[in-house]
C-alpha cells in the first residue's frame, strides 16, 4: 500500500501545489518504484523527495509467494504417481509449462478476477488483483502495457487470439499494472492469470 | 497414427478415450470447463486444458475453443466422444480445415449420414426395411398434416439432427399433432441448432436393436452384431443388453448381415450404429444411424473383446481395420447399467451433490466405467450420467444374477440415483423373460417397478 504524504505538513502551501505534487508522483514517481519493488523482491521501499515522502508495502502474507493456480496450458502426470489410490487433490500438483517463466519472481495472493473466478467485490481494496484469459488461444499482449501502467478497471490491456478472432484481456480492477505472468506468443488456457494488476482498487459500481 | 489426441468431451467418456490414447500410445490432451476443473478426466490426464465456463455453448460445444485448444496444445486429431460436437458435420469440416483429424467419420461422409430422414431413404435403397414416414422434412403444419395421415396415426415427430429424445414426440391425432410440433421444433432448435423435423410411423410396442459396425477407408468392413436396447424411459435408453432376447440366432446374424452390406455399399467409414425398431412380428424397420461411439459401446466390447474406442482411432488414422468378420465372435451375454444422478421415485428428477463415498463392484465380468472418486461434486450443468456398470455372464441368467451382486455391492453416497429402478427391473418379470418393449417403462410408470420391487 503506497503512503503518501508531506513530511511536514506545514512544508505544503496550498492545495493546489498537493494536488501537483500529487499527480506526479502518482504518474511518473510510483510507478518507476511499483518496477523496483517487483524486481528486488524487497518488501518495503521509502523515496523521499522535495519534502514528500512515498512509502510502497507489499501487503504482509505476499512477501512470501503463494502458489498461484498453474496457466495449467500443459501439466504433467499427477496421476501416475497416483495409480491405485485414487483420485489426488489438484491444486498442489499441477505443474505448468509456462510456469518456467513466471516461476520465482513475483508477488503472491494475488486474488484473480474474471469469468467465472469470483468478482471485483472479492479483491480487497488496495491488494493485488489479476486480468485473466478470456479464451483458449494465442496471449498478445499490447506494446504499451507495460508494468507500472496506470490502468482502470474495463482497460484492454491485450488480446488472447482463438482461431484468429482476438478476445480483450481487461483489467478488471482499477490499478497499476505489476508483472505480466505469460510472454506475448504463449498459449494460454480459459481463465488462465496473465497480468498482475498492483494496488487494485474495486470498481466503484462493484465494491 | 496419431501422434497426440485432444480429447473434447467430459466424464466417463472422457476417461475412456483417455484409456484408449495410453493403450494406443498416444499421448492425450483432455479439454474441460471450469465446471469440471476438479473432475477425474482432467486429474489422471497427460495434460489437461480450460476452455470456457461451465455453459457447454461456451466451451464443450464450442468449435473455436475446442479446436483453438488442440492447436495451442500440438494435437493432430480430436476425438468428440458422444453428445456435444460429434455429429457435427461443420465441426469435422472446421477441424480438417485446420490440419487436423477429426476422430469419427469424414465431413463428408457424415454430412451424407447427416440427415436422418435422407440416410433413411438411402440405406432403404441399399436393401434395409425402413419404418414408414415423411415424404423427406415437413415443409409446414399442413404438410405435417396431411404426411401423418398418409401414414396413419399414432406417428413420431423427430427431429432431422441430434438424438437423446430432445425435439421428439409421438402423438395419437391431428390436434396433438399440431401443438407438439411448436415443442418439437424450440426443442430442437435450442438441441441442435436445427429446426428441421420429419415424421415417422410409430409402433406401439417395440423393442430397440441396434447393430454395431466397423469401416475402414478402404471399404473392408465388419459387423460386431447387435444390442437391445428396450429398456428406456422417455426415449433415453437405461439397460442395455446383447444378445437380444427378442430375436432368434437367424433373426439377428440376417440383421447384422443386411446392415454391414447396407452401409458399405452406401460408402459409410469408421464405426457407427444402425439402430431398428423391432416390432411384434419380430420384423426390423431401419430408424437411423450413430455416426459416433454409442454409450452403451462396452457391451459390444465385452463380447467380442474388441476395443471400439481404439478401432476408431485406427480407422480415423487411415489403418486398415486388420481383422475380417470371421475374427469378431460374441461369448456369452452382456448388460450395461446406466447409472445416472435422478430419482426414479420422482419422475427422474435430476440429482446434484457431492459424492461422499464410493466404491465400484469387481469380480468376474464385472466393469465400471465411470468418473465418480470421493469428493467429487457433481456438477448440474450437464447430463446426469455417473457411470455404465457393464456385467458379463456366460449366459443372460448369469450375467443377471451377476448384475444383482455387482448392483447390491455398488455404493455411491452423497446423491441420488437411480440404481433403485435397475434393481426393480431385474426383478421384474417382463424383463427376465426378455419382453421389455420402448414404451413399458413409460406406460407402467417407475413408481410401479419401484412399489413391485418393494413387496417381493
Amino acid at each position: 500500500m503506497p503512503e503518501l504524504r508531506p513530511i511536514d505538513d506545514s512544508a505544503a502551501d496550498g492545495h493546489a501545489a498537493d494536488h501537483a505534487a500529487i499527480d506526479r508522483l502518482a504518474s511518473e514517481l510510483l510507478p518507476a518504484l511499483i518496477a523496483k519493488l517487483g524486481a528486488t523482491g524487497l518488501g518495503e521501499l521509502e523515496v523521499r523527495q522535495d519534502g514528500w515522502r512515498v512509502r510502497l508495502r507489499r501487503p504482509a502474507d505476499s512477501v512470501v509467494r503463494g502458489e498461484r493456480r498453474s496457466p495449467g496450458a500443459a501439466r504433467s502426470q499427477p496421476g501416475h504417481s497416483g495409480h491405485g489410490h485414487g483420485p489426488l487433490p489438484t491444486e498442489g500438483t499441477r505443474q505448468a509449462r509456462a510456469a518456467a517463466s513466471t516461476n520465482g519472481s513475483g508477488p503472491g495472493g494475488h486474488v484473480a478476477v474474471g469469468p467465472g473466478r469470483g468478482t471485483s467485490a472479492d479483491v480487497p481494496s488496495d491488494g493485488p488483483a489479476m486480468a485473466v484469459s478470456p479464451a483458449v488461444g494465442m496471449f498478445r499482449p499490447d506494446p504499451d502495457s507495460t508494468a507500472g501502467r496506470r490502468v482502470r478497471a474495463g482497460d484492454r490491456l491485450g488480446v488472447v487470439d482463438m482461431l484468429g478472432v482476438p478476445h480483450e484481456v481487461v483489467s478488471p480492477v482499477d490499478g497499476i499494472l505489476g508483472e505480466q505472468l505469460v510472454d506475448g506468443g504463449e498459449a494460454v488456457e480459459y481463465g488462465q492469470e496473465l497480468v498482475v494488476i498492483e494496488f487494485a482498487e474495486a470498481p466503484a459500481t462493484e465494491a | 497414427m496419431f501422434r497426440k489426441i485432444l480429447i473434447a468431451n467430459r466424464g466417463e467418456i472422457a476417461l475412456r478415450i483417455l484409456r484408449a490414447c495410453r493403450t494406443l500410445g498416444i499421448e492425450a490432451v483432455v479439454v474441460y470447463s471450469e465446471a469440471d476443473r476438479e473432475s477425474l478426466p482432467v486429474q489422471l490426464a497427460d495434460e489437461a486444458i480450460c476452455i470456457g465456463p461451465a455453459d457447454a455453448r461456451r466451451s464443450y460445444l464450442s468449435a473455436p475453443a475446442v479446436i483453438s485448444a488442440a492447436l495451442v496444445t500440438d494435437c493432430d486429431a480430436i476425438h468428440p466422444g458422444y453428445g456435444f460436437l460429434s455429429e457435427d458435420e461443420g465441426f469435422a469440416d472446421v477441424v480438417a480445415a485446420h490440419g487436423l483429424t477429426f476422430i469419427g467419420p469424414p465431413a463428408e461422409v457424415l454430412e451424407r449420414f447427416g440427415s436422418k430422414e435422407a440416410t433413411r431413404r438411402l440405406l432403404g435403397s441399399h436393401g434395409l426395411p425402413t419404418i414408414p414416414g415423411s415424404d423427406g422434412m415437413l415443409r409446414d403444419d399442413l404438410h405435417a398434416l396431411g404426411e401423418a395421415d398418409r401414414i396413419g396415426y399414432p406417428v413420431l415427430i423427430k427431429p432431422s439432427a441430434g438424438g437423446g429424445g430432445k425435439g421428439m414426440r409421438m402423438v395419437r391425432t391431428p390436434r396433438e399433432l399440431e401443438s407438439a410440433l411448436r415443442v418439437c421444433r424450440s426443442e430442437a432448435k435450442a438441441a441442435f441448432g436445427d429446426d428441421s423435423l420429419y415424421l415417422e410411423k410409430w409402433l406401439d410396442e417395440n423393442r430397440h436393436v441396434e447393430v454395431q459396425v466397423a469401416i475402414d477407408r478402404y471399404g473392408h468392413g465388419v459387423h460386431m452384431f447387435e444390442r437391445d436396447c428396450s429398456v428406456q424411459r422417455r426415449h433415453q435408453k437405461i439397460i442395455e443388453e446383447a444378445p437380444t432376447p427378442a430375436l432368434s440366432q437367424q433373426a439377428r446374424e440376417d440383421l447384422a448381415e443386411r446392415a454391414i452390406r447396407a452401409v458399405v455399399a452406401a460408402g459409410y467409414e469408421n464405426i457407427g450404429t444402425l439402430e431398428f425398431l423391432v416390432d411384434r412380428d419380430d420384423k426390423p424397420y431401419f430408424i437411423e444411424i450413430n455416426c459416433r461411439v454409442q454409450v452403451e459401446h462396452p457391451v459390444t466390447e465385452m463380447l467380442t473383446g474388441i476395443d471400439l474406442i481404439a478401432t476408431q482411432i485406427r480407422i480415423a488414422a487411415g489403418e486398415p481395420l486388420g481383422f475380417s468378420q470371421s475374427d469378431v465372435t460374441l461369448r456369452g451375454h452382456a448388460i450395461e447399467f446406466r447409472i445416472n444422478a435422478e430419482d426414479p421415485a420422482y419422475e427422474f428428477r435430476p440429482a446434484t451433490g457431492v459424492v461422499e463415498r464410493y466404491h465400484a463392484p469387481g469380480g468376474p465380468g464385472v466393469r465400471m466405467d465411470s468418473h465418480l472418486y470421493e469428493g467429487y461434486e457433481v456438477p448440474p450443468f450437464y447430463d446426469s450420467l455417473l457411470g455404465k456398470l457393464i456385467v458379463w455372464g456366460p449366459d443372460r441368467q448369469a450375467a443377471i444374477a451377476r448384475s444383482h451382486v455387482a448392483l447390491e455391492e455398488l455404493l455411491i453416497e452423497g446423491l441420488t440415483t437411480n440404481v433403485t429402478i435397475h434393481q426393480a427391473l431385474l426383478g421384474n418379470e417382463a424383463f427376465l423373460e426378455g419382453h421389455m418393449t420402448t414404451n413399458v417403462l413409460d406406460r407402467v410408470g417407475a413408481a410401479a417397478f419401484l412399489a413391485a420391487a418393494a413387496r417381493s
